[in-house]
């Protein structure tokens, strides 16, 4: 059939419209503010074999595993998909990438022959296991964390498995999570109505090859942007610190990216064994992480669909820290996200060093949980606000500050401040840039922040997970690390005297009294360059917005002083 | 005779229209000034009287009212060229306004930067004051905090001051009281404060809009200073009006108090004129879309309603003040056509904007574009561009084609043309759904309405993609929102946060807030703008949602269900509303409910001019047929030679079959073979689709 090429433009642009408007909806109708707030989820669009069509990625990490599940949808279902299906999934050991990330899929059907699939999969309030909200320092088997959902049909030729859902539900703590995963099958239902309307409109052959054309064509940019890359074999190294049983342990992720003209092989073979904890990583979330970390390294505008993904190929083999062997616990591994992007940016940095940035500040969080006085209810809050710190500076460009980790590269917002007030007992004392966080350089890392709240209410819960509270990121060339990542209580004079409890980077305090001062400092990114060759003008500007220090400026910048 | 008068000041052309006492109409464009735009308001004005054939002073003297839309405001966001800004805050809280919630919209671009910030890091001041989430002072604001920012403020030259604290909205008396001092103490500085631009909940939304005010507001007041000079020295005794961004229209003295309402100012018109016109077909859903040299804005209308919105942003900075919600994206005349690195053709959203504008513009344009696209197809006259006033090079705009785009492809250029064609098309329907579909509407059920020159060569395109059977080209297209300010009506906007589940809520504080913002919109209504109070009506709104959600859905109430407490009422159509937005309520499941705020929309109508329409007669349209001319024919993918026809002879009721071309001085027309065309007794066009023509739909006869 002969290609139209511009309908192949036309297809691209369609498909991306409706994975938007999967996304829009989802964002309106969700209740966890998880979802609706940090919009941590994805939607998508597959073809009949699982192909990526397009997706909308809010939250890129947990974006690149629903291809994988959906061919793993159709292996085991083989003939028995039918119209009307909708299957959901959080398998980490099927290609799930993470518990609390659940997918529901949806086939479409044109004609009695399934044309594609549509998904959505976000990140769940509440998923069972023995702490709410998924995160359990403690887990060293995945039942511990997790209900695990392998493929299984919600409805079945359009009808409704109710003891199926009983049985789901009976094992998650909050009804809320009922009401997600039902906005996520409203979700799919919108994108099968509009693929199935579009395959209509063209025809299944004009359908078929066009489709491959455009992945044809995607592939094309993707290899363009791989040669650019000088050939070799590249290394790069980053560290995990604490697995969150053993205090002072260390593990290494280790990169070895080969580049062959339009090929490119990241291979993470070398990384230590899996952890005894929940510090691992899954195939699937591994992957993610090194597409999005690459992806910001070539052309932003490249379509997302199979193509892209085609000259990408992943070496991460089972029983490392980056694939954990069943039925390890895993739920940390999503955020081992920002030293694989370390790795990938230090190895390719001497082959591409305009195309690198310095080290972003590594994630490290903090959830409370706890009663809330005015409306007697209880209250679950990931202090998204305190957690975003700088992203590292590139050739040409400071970092971005406040931006958070690199899995969600600015897409995970901040809490309105006083909607904070009101759906917590607490009091925002200080959410501000922290001056001198912006790791030195020609190019300035991304700002930090320093965050004050005045824990009230009493009996508060905090669980704590993340890194970078050890070794500080990287400057390149020249360019200088920022500071550290910090959590510290200050409880008031009459409990324990008033000390100060810093906890662990995987941590779990509870009872926590009304009055404790919650103290975090969330790091800048890396510096790029000589700090000595920054535009002095900047320097200046810098040293008037009171983001560097005076010192900084001499002594750092060199900028010279009356 | 008496006139009324809108102008709509855009970066090319200034639009005027005049409609007589008797309902004559005069549509103009001139040439704008963007050094001082006043100068080209003015000149409008002396155009327009020598083709109403009256001398200026007289013609001046004749105007009742005049209402301008101005860009004054965007363009100083757009090119950050507002005033000198400093931001007077909380303690703690320094970085909000830069900060942003922390959102890079393009996640994985390392080289995209943030947005400059409206008021820079050190000209935000912070005191030490604080204020609970429940309005308790925890600690007490102290005048003497001011005297040193006072003193950095006169000392850096700021031009404009804007102040935003913590929880102001639950008990703005710090904000007051900072607002008083700082007024008293810089005299000739602009001063603003969010209490009273918008005292509603959602500190960086509010810190946001208020810096917008601030920035904008010197240059506002400014240009509508100088603008009321200019018309008193011409001797203009009547009514100026300006149009907001909600659609509705207040003195200039109300705008110089917020001047933020001002932002969307121009293209609030074009949703306000659609209300207008498709009334007169007997819709009461239509959307409305403009097209520009470099944008495309789409905007509907919901029961002869504009819809606004809350979650506006101009170039990145957020405006959460109620807006007319309007889509747009980077489709205009100019978008300029190119490849990717896969190969594949590719439309905008880079215009080439005015200057150097389209390739066949010959002034000095290099890249193709869709106007050149248009010419190629035929769409375009290349002798009658503008009525002639420019002419169209066609051998360049080829060439172009050929050398950027078609070479590559492997495609002829009009293959190449055609592609662009359609690919802009497909675009801009995009933008449709986005304004139709993702809001929950069916665009299939509205009447479309073309505003610009060349948005009426795309329509007959876009409409069949997105399966809507009829769409109008009015009479005056080619300035729509020019038309469209004289149909609006005087609006404000009040609100007032009041966070409470509606189990708790207090009936009295209820009602009192209501009552409140009434008697703050009657008095700039009756006391400050004239309007007779029978002419007043009073919309309430209630921010609401489901106990659990985060976004609120805004509902629509009556004032009596308001004033009387018709709660149960009141909960019955907020679960119609969710059904209706989101797919699903929870009326069943008993969920409970929760208010966040309460808004007053208070309206003064206004009077409107009569457009002048001629009796239809069964005429054919065969006189009017001035060629014959190839132009690309889409669904048959061919170049086919159709009739032009001159759409400024006076064929009132005639039936043109499509394909066709109908050209006016100011506007194009492309009618497909799907399509047939109606012209009514104003002169505009009434395309329709030949298949699925709207039974019962006539034209209706002169009354």
């Amino acid at each position: 059939m002969k290609i139209d090429k511009i309908l192949v433009s036309i297809f691209q642009r369609a498909f991306k419209s409706i994975t938007d408007e999967m996304s829009i909806s989802l964002t309106k109708t969700t209740r966890s503010p998880i979802l609706c707030e940090a919009k941590d989820f994805v939607t998508g669009l597959y073809d009949a074999s699982g192909q990526m069509l397009e997706q909308t990625e809010n939250l890129p990490i947990l974006s690149f595993s629903l291809g994988p599940v959906c061919k793993v949808i159709i292996a085991q279902y083989g003939n028995d998909i039918h119209e009307g299906d909708v299957i959901i999934h959080n398998d980490v050991f099927s290609m799930g990438n993470q518990n609390n990330d659940v997918a529901i899929f949806k086939p479409i059907f044109y004609k009695n022959t399934l044309v594609g699939w549509a998904a959505a999969k976000g990140h769940q309030a509440d998923i069972g296991g023995a702490v709410q909200g998924g995160y359990n320092p403690n887990a060293t088997e995945v039942w511990q964390e997790a209900l695990r959902i392998p493929a299984v049909k919600l409805y079945e030729k359009g009808n409704f498995r109710k003891d199926v859902w009983n049985l789901i539900f009976a094992n998650i703590r909050l009804q809320m999570v009922q009401e997600d995963i039902k906005a996520q099958i409203g979700a799919c239902t919108l994108g099968e109505r509009r693929l199935k309307a579009f395959v209509e409109k063209y025809g299944q052959e004009t359908f078929d090859s066009h489709k491959q054309a455009l992945f044809d064509s995607t592939e094309k940019m993707m290899r363009s942007e791989i040669s650019n890359i000088p050939n070799g074999v590249y290394e790069g190294k980053s560290m995990v610190y604490y697995d969150g049983k053993h205090k002072g342990s260390k593990f290494q992720i280790h990169a070895i990216i080969t580049v062959k003209k339009e090929d490119i092989i990241f291979d993470f073979s070398k990384s230590s064994p899996q952890t005894k904890g929940f510090v691992n990583g899954i195939y699937t979330s591994t992957c993610s992480a090194i597409t999005l970390t690459f992806l910001q390294m070539v052309n932003p505008n490249i379509p997302h669909n199979e193509g892209m993904i085609k000259p990408l190929k992943y070496i991460v083999p089972e029983g490392t820290i980056l694939n954990a062997s069943y039925p390890a616990a895993t739920t940390f591994g999503n955020h081992l996200c920002p030293q694989v992007a370390d790795s990938i940016f230090k190895a390719l940095g001497p082959a591409v060093p305009e195309r690198i940035t310095a080290g972003w500040n590594h994630l490290l969080c903090s959830l409370f949980t706890g009663l809330h006085p005015r409306t007697g209810k209880k209250y679950v809050d990931i202090c998204f606000l305190g957690l975003k710190g700088g992203s590292g500076a590139m050739k040409g460009d400071d970092g971005y500050d406040h931006i958070g980790m690199i899995d969600a590269s600015g897409g995970v917002l901040d809490q309105d401040y006083e909607m904070y007030e009101q759906q917590t007992p607490h009091l925002i004392l200080q959410h501000e840039y922290l001056c001198d966080s912006g790791g030195a350089g020609q190019w300035r890392g991304g700002l930090g922040t320093v965050t004050q709240i005045l824990l009230r209410g009493g009996d508060t819960t905090m669980v704590v997970f993340g890194d970078g509270d050890v070794e500080p990121n990287y400057g390149l060339f020249g360019g200088k690390g920022s500071v550290l990542n910090k959590i510290e209580l200050k409880y008031p004079k009459n409990y324990q005297g008033g000390k100060k409890l810093i906890p662990m980077s995987k941590d779990m305090v509870h009872g926590i009294p009304d009055g404790t001062k919650y103290y975090q400092v969330a790091g800048g990114g890396g510096g790029y360059g000589n700090p000595k060759k920054r535009d002095k003008l900047v320097v200046a500007t810098d040293l008037k917005n009171e983001v560097i220090s005076k010192e900084a400026a001499k002594n750092i910048y060199g900028l010279k002083m009356k | 005779m008496k006139y009324n008068v809108g102008i709509d000041i855009g970066g090319t052309f200034t639009d005027l229209i005049c409609v007589s006492s008797e309902g004559k109409t005069i549509v103009h464009k001139t040439l704008s000034t963007p050094e001082d735009s006043s100068i080209g308001f003015i000149n409008g004005i002396r155009e327009v009287a020598e083709m109403a054939g009256q001398s200026f002073e007289l013609f001046v003297s004749s105007i009742d009212t005049i209402v301008h839309g101005t860009t004054v405001a965007t363009n100083a966001l757009l090119t950050l060229k507002g005033a000198k800004t400093a931001l007077v805050t909380t303690k703690g809280f320094r970085d909000a306004l830069e900060m942003r919630r922390g959102i890079r919209e393009e996640q994985y671009n390392n080289h995209y930067r943030n947005v400059a910030p409206l008021a820079p890091r050190y000209l935000r001041f912070t005191v030490d004051e604080r204020i609970d989430a429940e309005g308790k002072v925890l600690k007490r604001f102290d005048e003497k905090d001011l005297a040193p920012i006072i003193k950095k403020i006169r000392d850096e030259q700021v031009e404009s001051v804007a102040v935003c604290f913590m929880n102001s909205y639950k008990n703005s008396a710090h904000e007051k009281q900072a607002l008083r001092f700082l007024r008293k103490n810089l005299k000739g500085i602009f001063v603003t404060a969010s209490f009273e631009v918008l005292p509603s909940i959602r500190f960086y939304e509010r810190v946001s809009t208020t810096a917008v005010s601030a920035f904008v507001g010197p240059i506002v007041a400014k240009y509508l200073d100088n603008l009321t000079n200019k018309l008193k020295s011409i001797k203009f005794k009547g009514t100026l009006l300006i149009m907001q961004s909600n659609g509705g229209v207040v003195v200039p003295d109300q705008v110089k108090k917020n001047p933020a309402v001002t932002v969307l100012s121009g293209p609030a018109a074009a949703p306000t004129a659609g209300a207008y016109y498709s009334q007169l077909l007997g819709y009461r859903n239509c959307i409305t879309v403009d097209m520009g040299g470099t944008s495309f804005d789409a905007a509907i209308v919901i029961e002869n309603q504009c819809v606004t919105s809350t979650e506006g942003n101009i170039n990145r900075y957020r405006i959460a003040l109620p807006s007319l919600d309007i889509v747009t994206i980077g489709a205009g005349g100019g978008s300029i056509g190119w490849i990717n690195q896969g190969g594949l053709l590719q439309m905008g959203p880079q215009s080439a904007g005015a200057l150097p504008g389209p390739v066949c513009y010959g002034r000095g344009g290099k890249i193709p574009t869709c106007t050149d696209a248009d010419l190629i197809l035929g769409y375009l006259n290349a002798d009658f561009f503008a009525g002639g006033k420019l002419k169209l090079d066609k051998k360049e705009a080829e060439k172009s084609i050929k050398d950027e785009l078609a070479s590559k492809l492997g495609l002829s250029p009009m293959e190449t043309a055609a592609g662009m064609y359609r690919i802009i098309n497909s675009n801009m329907a995009q933008g449709v759904r986005e304004i139709s579909v993702e809001r929950g509407y069916d665009p299939r059920e509205f009447l479309f309405i073309v505003a610009g020159g060349a948005g009426s060569i795309h329509s007959s395109e876009i409409c069949k993609e997105l399966g809507i059977p009829m769409f109008l080209v009015p009479n005056v297209s080619s300035i729509f929102c020019a038309a469209g300010m004289l149909l609006g009506d005087l609006k404000h906007d009040y609100i007032r946060s009041y966070f409470t589940s509606f189990k708790n809520l207090d009936q009295k504080k209820f009602i009192a807030h209501y009552n409140e913002m009434k008697d703050e919109g009657n008095k700039a209504l009756v006391i400050e703008e004239g309007v007779s109070p029978d002419r007043i009506a009073l919309y309430p709104i209630l921010d609401m949602r489901y106990v659990g959600q985060y976004h609120e859905v805004q509902l629509e109430a009556t004032w009596e269900d308001v004033v009387n407490f018709r709660m149960e009422k009141i909960f019955d159509l907020f679960h119609k509303e969710h059904n209706r937005q989101f797919g699903y309520s929870l009326k069943e499941e008993g969920t409970e409910l929760e208010l966040i705020n309460v808004r007053l929309r208070i309206v003064g109508t206004t009077e409107r001019p009569e457009f002048q329409a001629t009796n239809i007669k069964p005429v054919t349209a065969k006189s009017a047929i001035k060629e014959h001319r190839e132009v690309y024919i889409p669904e048959l993918n061919v170049m086919k030679l159709v009739p032009v026809y001159d759409g400024d002879k006076p064929i009132f009721g005639a039936k043109i079959d499509g394909p066709c071309m109908i050209e006016k001085i100011t506007t194009s027309v492309f009618v497909s073979g799907n399509y047939n065309c109606l012209v009514d007794g104003m002169g505009s066009f009434i395309v329709y689709d030949k298949k699925t023509f709207p039974k019962g739909f006539q034209l209706k006869k002169k009354k």
